[in-house]
């Protein structure tokens, strides 16, 4: 009995670990989680000030003091930057995205701390330069598909935005942006074909293995698909479709191109089109006949009733 | 009379019995299996339960492989059965008999709308098929090709993708897909109104006519339904009742 006692209190203290936060955070907490609604910055965006501390305190960055990542926020009330015991390469990222944090720099930075390999590939991507070389504020950084990193779930929960559940959902967030699809010039159409796909469909009521956006474009180094380095590039397409067709060859692997069906491919539209034909002849006339010759039984045994009954 | 009217003919022997067990329990496989993928937003918001009931969604699709091939082969052995049959003389090419369409199809077709239509009196006279049986026969036959093909070539896209030229290859697997999906559609919908009518939900039939287990028909209906069928088989016994 006393053994038992003495695992239960020994185990007490990893419990209160694993379900709260430090001290720190509820000091942060305190106000955070009870303030509601947004706040203007000086710099005129719109924030959330609220955190959810019970939701924070389940997700994967739950244990983190909320200083980790706002090593500038120490200061009640916030005050202005302090660069001071900031490390180099949280300073360094944060200097070349100032634009794309609408309120704290070092936080969107501080990502590369912990996932540096993660911060590496993403700004050698399509994504990444857009953001730091080109300077485009609409670009994707981390939280813009991970979600805000106070939330954050592992990618084999339904709650993770990454996850096989959720993923091709976020991808579409930009990439059926008719606003974005305009400005970057691509194709909103590019995740309604493949919805309409084979891939896609599998995915849709839940195969294990169908591939989606990220199976074959990569992610945080995605690329785009002219890019050499692409997964998707000619020569690199073999290897990214041999990962589940064994064998793939290059013949193979054109088969999939998004493309719209109709101007850029006139002959599956057309074919389409005369299969439509030739189903809507075949049932209007099974439909038709059916009809009728129920219609005429039921005349024929009531009103012909002699004729219609067997000799 | 009365004698003749309880005895039975048979029309399917058990060989093409057996080949038509097969091939509508594949069918209704395959059409299970299947459907989630026709329409999959809607299946899964709606209907969900009805992937979760074939074990998921990559067990359905080793069940619809399986049912494919099975019926597939199941053409084999009747194409195969056919060509042994013919070939020695167990089954005769006759007008009267035969499954192949002939003019007298169209004309028996006409006739038959005019009937419905009340524009004539008398419904045609029907042969061991009536026109009604060859369009369901030859439907089946169109959809192993269409289907069939295209089902084989999306089972082994790898394998298959070396067939095709090279003017093809940007195309063809949306036509292959198009083609699976939409024949499948017709050949469901040809299924749920040409041949459950037909067989199932007529007056004389309903719920369904026996033959598909016996394989026979009696002497009364066959009068009444393969009139010319009757005459070639029976002839002599009809002269001699009169």
């Amino acid at each position: 009995m006393r053994r038992l006692f003495l695992i239960v209190l020994l185990w007490l203290p990893l419990l209160c670990f694993t379900c709260s936060a430090s001290a720190e955070t509820f000091t942060c907490l305190a106000c955070h989680s009870a303030m509601k609604g947004k706040i203007r910055t000086e710099a005129g965006a719109l924030i959330n000030v609220n955190v959810d501390g019970e939701q924070y305190a389940a997700s994967v960055h739950g244990g983190f003091d909320c200083l980790t990542c706002h090593k500038q926020l120490s200061t009640n009330p916030h005050e202005p930057a302090k660069t001071a015991g900031i490390p180099k390469n949280v300073a360094s990222l944060a200097g070349k995205i100032p634009h794309k944090a609408k309120v704290d720099p070092i936080a969107l930075a501080a990502c590369v701390e912990c996932h540096d390999a993660a911060y590496d590939a993403l700004q050698q991507s399509v994504h990444g330069k857009n953001v730091i070389d080109k300077k485009q504020s609409d670009g994707a950084l981390c939280i813009d598909c991970h979600g805000s990193p106070h939330y954050i779930t592992p990618k084999n929960t339904a709650a993770s935005m990454v996850g096989k559940k959720n993923i091709v959902k976020t991808c579409g967030e930009c990439h059926e942006n008719e606003e974005l699809a305009k400005k970057y010039n691509f194709g909103t159409h590019i995740l309604e074909r493949y919805r309409e796909s084979f891939h896609g469909k599998k995915y849709i009521i839940g195969h294990p293995n169908a591939p989606t956006c990220v199976n074959c474009h990569g992610y945080h180094d995605v690329r785009k698909w002219d890019d050499p380095k692409s997964p998707v590039a000619w020569d690199n397409r073999t290897e990214t479709c041999g990962k589940c067709h064994k064998g793939a060859t290059k013949k193979f692997v054109t088969a999939i191109t998004h493309k719209h069906i109709g101007k850029d491919a006139p002959i599956p539209y057309w074919f389409e089109k005369g299969l439509i034909v030739l189903l809507l002849s075949v049932f209007a006339f099974i439909t038709g006949h059916v009809i009728l010759e129920a219609i005429s039984e039921i005349r024929d045994r009531i009103f012909r009733k002699k004729e219609g009954h067997h000799e | 009379m009365n004698n003749e009217t309880s005895k039975e003919y048979l029309r399917f022997n058990v060989v093409e019995r057996i080949q038509h067990v097969i091939l509508f329990t594949t069918f209704l496989l395959l059409t299970f299996t299947g459907w989630a993928l026709k329409y999959p937003e809607q299946i899964v918001e709606h209907t969900g339960w009805w992937i979760t009931m074939w074990g998921g969604a990559k067990t359905a699709g080793l069940i619809h492989r399986a049912a494919g091939i099975t019926m597939l082969l199941d053409f084999a052995w009747h194409v195969l059965y056919l060509g042994y049959s013919l070939s020695t003389g167990k089954m005769k090419l006759r007008a009267d008999t035969t499954i192949i369409p002939i003019p007298k199809d169209v004309l028996d077709a006409v006739k038959n709308f005019l009937y419905f239509f009340g524009l004539s009196k008398k419904k045609p006279e029907f042969g061991r098929f009536s026109y009604i049986h060859k369009f369901d026969y030859w439907a089946v036959f169109w959809g192993m090709g269409i289907i069939g093909a295209s089902g084989f070539f999306l089972a082994f896209p790898v394998q298959v993708s070396v067939i095709f030229p090279s003017f093809t290859v940007n195309w063809i697997w949306e036509v292959i897909s198009i083609m699976h999906s939409d024949e499948a559609l017709l050949a469901i919908v040809f299924i749920l109104f040409w041949h459950f009518y037909n067989e199932h939900l007529h007056w004389d039939k309903f719920p369904m006519s026996m033959t598909w287990i016996t394989g026979k028909i009696t002497i009364d209906q066959m009068k009444h339904e393969h009139p010319l069928e009757y005459e070639l088989e029976f002839g002599d016994k009809k002269g001699a009742d009169k």
